[in-house]
């Protein structure tokens, strides 16, 4: 033994930055890759499909997929590849519009409810639980079959003012938590009014926690559309989108061109996965304690 | 003290009831009016758009359309106490016999859905959150989060594609074949693909719901204490953590009734299954406006009883909520 203090028994340390943290760790890379290749076919569909996804051609109708049309022909002979990318567009559109206006009402009342005095508070999450207690899907199709023809705009907006309440409350929680925070009594000492308080100290902490809400939104009103233009009581048949080409499919099952309910839907139901890939990886991580099972 | 105290309770509630009832249906009536549509259409069919003028107006003074909206609801709501709800537009018929007619088809989809999809959702938790982190548990997670994003009408027509059209095992629609209304096993063979699309549609969100909340329990330590008196895994989930997760389950349950119901609105269209919902969406398509009033103030009244009922359900199997009834009425008085 020539060194005087030999280490006996510790266990080795780690050598510092030997492992790179890893930049891809946690993040849904194939959901974001599928997802970005639908977005950028949708967004850039003009440049490829071969055809006027409004163009109906009653000769070629029902043709099953092959060199013709790489998707084949629904039952009024337009091209399903052109109109997937096509239809995709007034899809996405509508989920992400509809989002829109949901949060935009969602981050007013439920920021309003955790800031303003108990009875205005309770008064607008009874108004909440409502609207979450009634399925949402039901109302946005009552409201749209009142208002009659449907159009984006109109679908967008009906979507929207139906699906906020979920959303609300997270933020009313949020800003609940936050309110009583050092950082607001000390903008409020400064003399800090209302609304300063509300955009330049809440909404920025807010955000984060409600993202993943935002993220299921976007995806529950990409599933109202289609459903509502599946109905029949969203977009029209001449207005393609994933919803309305499905509108087509009831009777495309029953005759067994199965092409047309496999393929819109096919795309729709991937969207919607990569969407919730998204929202899931965006959520906190799970509970990492040990159970004691 | 209990006992007048709980008749106050339940008088309230029930007061709160019928408020909620009367409210919506002042509601529904003046959207359902000033919302745009000609309810002569789904009286006349398409000849409305042939009516001269004047045939129009005795048309509309007769069905009393004339009148300002407040006398309407006036009149509808003295009739609508005495048990007449007036006669639906499209089919020429009371409405409460078109809607007794279908009503029992919806529950009996709605109410077997239901059964199914508490039961099952219970027991895939419960086998998830025993199984947790282990290839069964992630497989199940992994289908999961597949069906829950598959609409429930795209599944209702893959369904229908599979087994209708190419496997021909199960009919295609309706509730039983032609002249064949009383055969039972005819109705179950009509009713399994809806069924299991309606099941299949929820399954996962509440399945996924018992799962979180037993996996929080399991982090808790009377589980510790369970498991150093030598009980297995299965045993503490089963007798002890079940115990803590099933009140909130069972209030979301309640809250759920309406969702799964509104579910089977869509895969009754599907189906073309003679059922409320196909008639619901067709009476607002239609300004069936007698027919609609009902048919909401009929899906409200479930939304609301449902409300009240996951209530009481909390309050009473969970003790500590027991007095927490008081402080619920209380809280609309606005001192919370």
């Amino acid at each position: 033994m020539d060194e005087p203090f030999a280490r006996t028994g510790a266990r080795p340390f780690p050598e510092q930055g030997r492992e790179k943290p890893q930049w891809h760790k946690g993040k849904p890379l194939a959901a974001m890759a599928v997802l970005g290749v639908i977005l950028l076919g949708c967004l850039a569909c003009g440049l490829f499909i071969p055809q006027d996804p409004a163009y109906m051609d009653l000769y070629h109708a029902d043709q099953p997929p092959g060199p013709g049309a790489w998707f084949g022909t629904d039952s009024m002979g337009r091209d399903i590849f052109s109109m997937i990318w096509a239809g995709g567009r007034a899809s996405l559109f509508i989920g992400f519009s509809a989002t829109a206006v949901s949060t935009g009402i969602a981050i007013l009342v439920g920021a309003l409810s955790g800031l303003a005095p108990g009875w205005l508070d309770s008064l607008l999450m009874r108004a909440a639980e409502l609207f979450l207690s009634i399925p949402s899907l039901l109302l946005a199709l009552f409201i749209q079959a009142a208002l009659g023809e449907a159009h984006v705009g109109s679908l967008s907006l009906v979507i929207g003012l139906t699906s906020w309440a979920g959303i609300a409350k997270v933020v009313r929680t949020e800003v609940r938590q936050a309110r009583g925070s050092g950082y607001v009594a000390a903008a409020r000492c400064m003399g800090a009014g209302f609304s300063r308080i509300l955009f330049r100290h809440l909404v920025p902490n807010v955000f984060p926690s409600i993202l993943f809400m935002v993220v299921m939104n976007i995806r529950g009103a990409i599933m109202a559309e289609s459903t509502l233009s599946f109905l029949g009581l969203g977009l029209p048949l001449e207005q393609v989108s994933w919803g309305s080409m499905l509108s087509l499919s009831e009777r495309a099952a029953l005759s067994g061109a199965w092409w047309a309910v496999w393929i819109p839907g096919g795309f729709l139901v991937a969207t919607l996965l990569c969407v919730t890939e998204i929202g899931n990886a965006l959520r906190e991580g799970q509970d990492r304690r040990r159970r004691n099972l | 003290m209990g006992k007048r105290y709980r008749r106050l309770y339940y008088g309230k509630k029930l007061l709160g009831f019928f408020l909620s009832v009367f409210l919506l249906s002042v509601a529904v009536f003046y959207i359902a009016r000033l919302a745009p549509g000609d309810p002569l259409v789904s009286y006349y069919g398409s000849q409305a758009e042939r009516l001269g003028p004047q045939a129009r107006a005795q048309a509309e003074e007769r069905l009393g359309l004339r009148d300002p909206i407040y006398v309407q609801y006036a009149r509808w709501l003295q009739n609508a106490l005495q048990g007449d709800f007036g006669i639906s537009y499209k089919y020429k018929a009371d409405v409460l016999e078109v809607i007794g007619g279908r009503l029992g088809n919806t529950l009996l989809l709605g109410g077997g859905g239901f059964v199914l999809v508490f039961s099952l959702a219970l027991g895939l938790g419960l086998f998830c959150a025993w199984q947790e982190g282990r290839w069964p548990d992630r497989l199940l997670c992994r289908l999961g989060t597949v069906t829950s994003c598959i609409p429930e009408f795209w599944l209702s027509l893959v369904l229908l594609l599979v087994f209708a059209v190419w496997l021909r095992w199960l009919p295609s629609g309706g509730a039983y074949s032609v002249g064949r209304s009383g055969d039972i096993p005819d109705r179950a063979a009509h009713l399994v693909l809806p069924m299991a699309a309606v099941v299949a549609g929820h399954l996962w969100y509440y399945a996924y719901m018992v799962r979180s909340r037993l996996l929080e329990e399991a982090r808790k330590e009377y589980v510790r204490l369970a498991k150093s008196k030598g009980l297995g895994a299965w045993e503490i989930l089963w007798k002890h953590c079940l115990r803590n997760a099933i009140p909130s389950y069972l209030s979301l349950m309640a809250i759920s009734v309406p969702h799964i119901l509104g579910g089977t609105y869509i895969v009754e269209t599907v189906f073309s299954y003679p059922g409320v919902g196909a008639l619901s969406y067709e009476s607002a398509r239609y300004q069936d406006y007698n027919l609609l009033m009902v048919l909401c103030i009929l899906s409200g009244a479930v939304v609301i009883l449902c409300n009240m009922a996951a209530q009481a359900i909390q309050e009473r199997i969970d003790p500590r909520m027991k007095g927490a009834g008081a402080p619920e009425a209380r809280g609309v008085g606005g001192n919370g």
